[in-house]
């Protein structure tokens, strides 16, 4: 066996990389199979959703549907079942990512570009919110809005779940700043230029990959949250894509599987697109490590 | 290089304009009366007397907005949503609809506007039967709801499925032995059918203690309240012995699978597949069953005048009266912080006004409380079981109007749950009810059986 | 450069005025401010309601009276705690911290080693589960383990007993749909802890003849360790806080069997109405969760010097 081993590391220390890759190849079969076989497990609960949505009488298994049709699809594009739902969806996550984005720039600036006795503990902090369980606050929360007067207000509700996401806007933004050189201000401090004119002339231009990066986070965070306007919003006329999707599948249950999956599809579409956008532009784990490693 | 900052800049302000859009406020000059209700797919009779109303109202009152906010819900998320809802002054409606058992806890709770100088000048409130009238009252006496109708509840039972298994119809059990030994005898004769289905469990809400668990109860000689004492019942064997006649039905696959039964939408294939299918021998069901089947209900099933037949549910051991029912309904009420009380009233009014009532009634197979209604020829010939329901009204109880009733029916759901699935038996969860009882009014407030 | 610029400007700092170096952080007053109001805010007043009686409806909605620690103790009698307590520990212990944790450091190290085209396909899938909205996820879930889902499909078609796993083994399915849903956040921190690992640490484990399993163990996952230990911090919180998985497929159901903490806290305060005890479940819950997160920020103190 020690033979064997030496032999072959020896020819590969000769015939150079070719023998690595050789003996890579090999191992690469095992490897591809046990992936396509977790990666079968991951696509299974998927394939309903498809199946479902194109099956005029779907039911809860996958399976083809026997006539390809796309009158589940028809039958929700309607304004009240998926549009107004939709609408409310964009607004409130457009708006959420918005403020996460001011209010995570402008905090970062700071954070980034000066020493101060106040940073790490500020920082600390924040990278403690990230850590609060939100389905936890939100029964306080509901009695915070309430004392307020704020339940069913649209931008109360886009302030509170900028909010939640803002302890991980901060940190990526901070981490994404801090990436830009400092060099590059000096030129315009000399100048006399006030920070905030730097962090607007020099600092935003060179980092807006990474802005795009923490708003599209942002908005999809917002896009797929269920519980934090099931909450606080009550009126059907502003509830997003997430609630409505819930009651319609309370009130059809026992019926409309094909549609419900239609639904599911449009409303998913949105976060997908822009998902590929970020892993193709910034890659998803330069996101990722801008977010995790901090 | 500004580029980048622009786009930022313009997806904030576009946020931020998105936002200020988004309707919140109430106009200042016209007058708004935002009215909330339950809708479902299933359920849109109550949209329907809204819609007319509103046309109604805003024709006789220029300036005036009624803008109707219907929830999309079944009955306990609507209650979850309601009281949500309510609790706060800027989302409270003006006029909404509020089940019954909720009244007077919500009275307590300060939500109710309390009604009482308005019916005085109202004149219809005489032609209000006086037993439905009391489903209004809050703890004070003051009236602080308005029924729209109310229900009570049978057996419904397909003949053919019966008759096919050698059951001699009209079919009248007399006790709860009769019950099991026709649906043992329905199981052997056709093992894929549901013999006799009684809900249970969390997921079906207030249909678990209207609709099952009341029936047996109250068909013992136990109860779950003792009104004269105010005090809750505890340690009662005919609590355990309900609980017991629950078990031995899902046990023995008498009634639908417990997975079925913990599944809240169980009631829509009890109404839309297993009986019009004839796959369910009988099951309990309200009074407004014939809503669901009739011409325009969501299941519409022609020949359910010929196939159904309804009966009273029998007591324990067919004791005196000989039949159980259980009465609930629904009211309209008016908020206690709505800025226009009279306006509010008189949209509540004018939504149950004589024309509007029976619309109602027969759409949604209510039995009515307005003596008017009843005795109108359309409302008495709206289905072939009008009559039939409206009898058990001399059987029927109420449950107890208290405020901390709610949490009690929990309790009691919870109970069911825990037999059917077989986490706890009878006795354990009998005794586990009492203990729960005792937590939530206290053990001055009960009483043992 | 840039650091010399930092210590020129601290230096140049001493002589600023305290107010002029406060200035300087206004910009951060809004981050603040938000943060204080909503997040701060609701906390300090979960504490404070969980000392009342405050309730949906009933006369304690109106006057809601302080009891001290009365819900406290009601939870601390109260046999829903310690099932409910258990089975979040079971959700978090095996859909987290073994399920996510070991498959996504699985599929990582799969994929350095498989076909790049195979790696690219099987980590869309495996991350489509993730991007999708929490309830869609949540459908797809109950659609597959519901009593005539896929999976029974399957194991029918297999020659296999069918089960209804929602109600017979609710916690499996949840369990099972969360490694789905969630899997892709460890495997793509994996892959990038793995990617930063120089190529010749590697390629000279190979000559040595090492053993894959024996690489993994003695040289990659010392070298990740700061990533794992990251990863299972994050994994957990995330985990702890699931709610709406868990309402779609079963709503704690049946017979309380999959009723974690945060399904409790909901029920309690929204469906039984009793506010005050309601938030004291979730006061539990945030305090699980100050540790937990006490214990990433120490963590992460303490890989950086």
């Amino acid at each position: 066996m020690t033979t064997t081993a030496g032999t072959s590391a020896l020819g590969q220390l000769r015939s150079g990389t070719g023998a690595v890759s050789r003996a890579r190849q090999r191992a690469r079969i095992p490897a591809d199979v046990s992936l396509i076989l977790i990666g079968a497990c991951f696509v299974l609960p998927l394939l309903w959703l498809v199946f479902a949505s194109l099956d005029a009488s779907a039911g809860h298994e996958a399976r083809l549907p026997g006539r390809v049709s796309l009158d589940n699809f028809a039958a929700i594009m309607t304004p009240g079942l998926l549009f107004q739902p939709l609408w409310n969806s964009m607004v409130l996550s457009a708006g959420t990512a918005a403020v996460n984005l001011v209010a995570a720039v402008l905090a970062a600036y700071p954070l980034s570009r000066y020493q101060s006795r106040f940073n790490k503990p500020f920082m600390y902090t924040v990278l403690f919110g990230t850590c609060l369980p939100i389905t936890a606050i939100m029964v306080p929360v509901y009695g915070l809005f309430v004392q307020l007067q704020l339940l069913d207000s649209m931008p109360a509700t886009i302030f509170f779940m900028a909010t939640t996401t803002l302890p991980m806007a901060i940190w990526m933004t901070k981490n994404f700043m801090d990436a830009v050189p400092v060099s590059l201000e000096e030129a315009a401090w000399v100048d006399g230029a006030s920070g905030l004119t730097a962090l607007r002339t020099i600092v935003l231009p060179l980092m807006r990959q990474g802005l795009g990066v923490v708003f599209i986070f942002v908005f999809i965070q917002a896009w797929g949250n269920f519980f934090v306007p099931f909450v606080l919003l009550l009126s059907e006329a502003r509830q997003p894509a997430a609630v409505s999707i819930f009651s319609f599948f309370g009130q059809h249950g026992a019926v409309a599987y094909g549609q419900l999956a239609a639904f599911s599809i449009l409303y998913s579409v949105p976060v997908l697109a822009l998902y590929v956008i970020v892993a193709k532009g910034a890659g998803s784990s330069f996101a990722l490590s801008g977010a995790v490693k901090g | 290089m500004r580029r980048a900052l622009k786009i930022t800049s313009l997806i904030a302000a576009a946020g931020f304009v998105l936002t200020a859009c988004s309707p919140a406020a109430p106009e200042a000059e016209t007058k708004t009366l935002k009215v909330v209700y339950q809708k479902t797919d299933s359920f849109t009779a109550l949209d329907t007397l809204f819609q007319s109303a509103k046309q109604e109202f805003e024709a006789a009152n220029q300036g005036v907005t009624v803008a109707l906010e219907p929830i999309q819900a079944n009955d306990d998320d609507y209650g979850t949503k309601l009281a949500l809802a309510v609790r706060s002054p800027s989302t409270a409606p003006d006029v909404f609809y509020e089940d019954t058992f909720k009244v007077r806890s919500d009275v307590d709770a300060g939500y109710l506007l309390k009604l009482d100088s308005h019916l005085e000048g109202w004149k219809d409130w005489d032609t209000f039967d006086d037993g439905a009238k009391a489903a209004g009252l809050g703890d004070d006496g003051g009236t602080y709801a308005v029924p729209l109708g109310t229900d009570t509840r049978a057996i419904w039972y397909n003949k053919k499925v019966l008759a096919a298994a050698g059951v001699s119809v009209p079919w009248e059990p007399r006790t709860w032995q009769d019950i099991l030994d026709t649906a043992r005898k329905i199981k052997a004769s056709d093992p894929t059918v549901v013999p006799f289905n009684m809900y249970a469990g969390k997921a079906t809400g207030e249909g678990t203690v209207m609709q099952s668990f009341y029936e047996l109860l109250y068909g013992t000689e136990s109860e779950l309240y003792d009104a004269d004492a105010k005090k809750w019942v505890v340690g009662a064997p005919g609590f355990t012995d309900s609980l017991a006649f629950l078990k031995t039905l899902y046990d023995e696959k008498l009634a639908v699978s417990p997975a079925e039964a913990l599944d809240a939408n169980v009631w829509k294939k009890v109404f839309g597949e297993w009986l019009p299918q004839g796959k369910m021998g009988a099951t309990v069901e309200g009074s407004y069953t014939p809503s669901f089947w009739q011409k325009g209900g969501s299941y519409e099933w022609a020949e359910y005048g010929q196939d159904m037949g309804v009966t009273a549910f029998p007591t324990q051991n067919g004791q005196a009266p000989g039949g159980v029912s259980m009465s609930g309904g629904w009211t309209l009420a008016v908020g206690a912080e709505t800025k226009n009380p009279d306006l509010a009233f008189e949209f509540l009014a004018t939504a149950l006004n004589q024309k509007n009532s029976l619309a109602f009634n027969i759409a949604s197979s209510q039995i009515a409380v307005r003596k008017d209604v009843a005795a109108d020829a359309g409302y008495q010939a709206a289905n072939p079981f009008v009559k039939d329901v409206s009898e058990l009204v001399a059987v029927t109880h109420y449950r107890p109007a208290t405020a901390d009733y709610p949490r009690i029916s929990a309790a009691v759901q919870e109970a069911t749950e825990a037999v059917i699935t077989g986490a706890k038996s009878p006795e354990q969860a009998a005794a586990d009810y009492d203990t729960a009882v005792k937590g939530i009014v206290g053990e001055a407030k009960t009483v043992a059986e | 450069m840039a650091v010399s610029l930092r210590r020129d400007r601290s230096g140049h700092r001493r002589r600023h005025s305290g107010l002029r170096r406060q200035a300087r952080l206004i910009p951060v007053l809004p981050a603040v401010v938000l943060l204080l109001v909503f997040l701060a805010g609701p906390v300090l007043w979960a504490f404070h309601a969980s000392f009342t009686n405050a309730a949906l409806t009933g006369r304690n909605a109106r006057s809601p009276g302080w009891i001290g620690f009365d819900n406290y103790a009601r939870l601390l009698s109260d046999p829903m705690l310690p099932l409910s307590l258990g089975l979040t520990v079971l959700f978090v212990g095996g859909s987290a911290i073994l399920g996510q944790n070991l498959l996504g450091l699985t599929l990582a190290v799969l994929m350095r080693r498989a076909r790049r085209t195979v790696a690219a396909v099987v980590g869309t899938a495996v991350v489509a589960a993730w991007v999708l909205p929490e309830i869609v996820a949540a459908f797809a879930a109950y659609a597959y383990f519901s009593r005539d889902g896929t999976l029974n499909q399957l194991l029918g078609g297999l020659g296999l007993g069918q089960t209804d796993w929602l109600y017979s083994f609710p916690m499996v399915a949840i369990l099972l749909a969360n490694i789905w849903r969630g899997t892709a956040f460890s495997m793509l921190v994996y892959r990038a802890a793995l990617n930063d690992i120089p190529g010749e640490v590697t390629e000279a484990a190979l000559m040595d003849g090492a053993r894959g399993w024996q690489r993994l163990a003695f040289i990659t996952i010392p070298m990740i360790r700061g990533s794992i230990a990251t990863n299972l911090m994050l994994i957990t919180l995330q985990t702890l806080a699931v709610f709406t998985l868990i309402w779609v497929m079963t709503a704690g159901g049946p017979a309380n069997a999959s009723t974690t903490l945060p399904v409790l806290a909901y029920l309690e305060a929204f469906k039984f109405g009793d506010i005050g005890y309601g938030t004291a479940v979730a006061s539990v819950l945030i305090l699980i969760g100050v540790v937990f997160g006490a214990a990433y920020v120490r963590l992460l103190r303490e890989s950086k010097p």
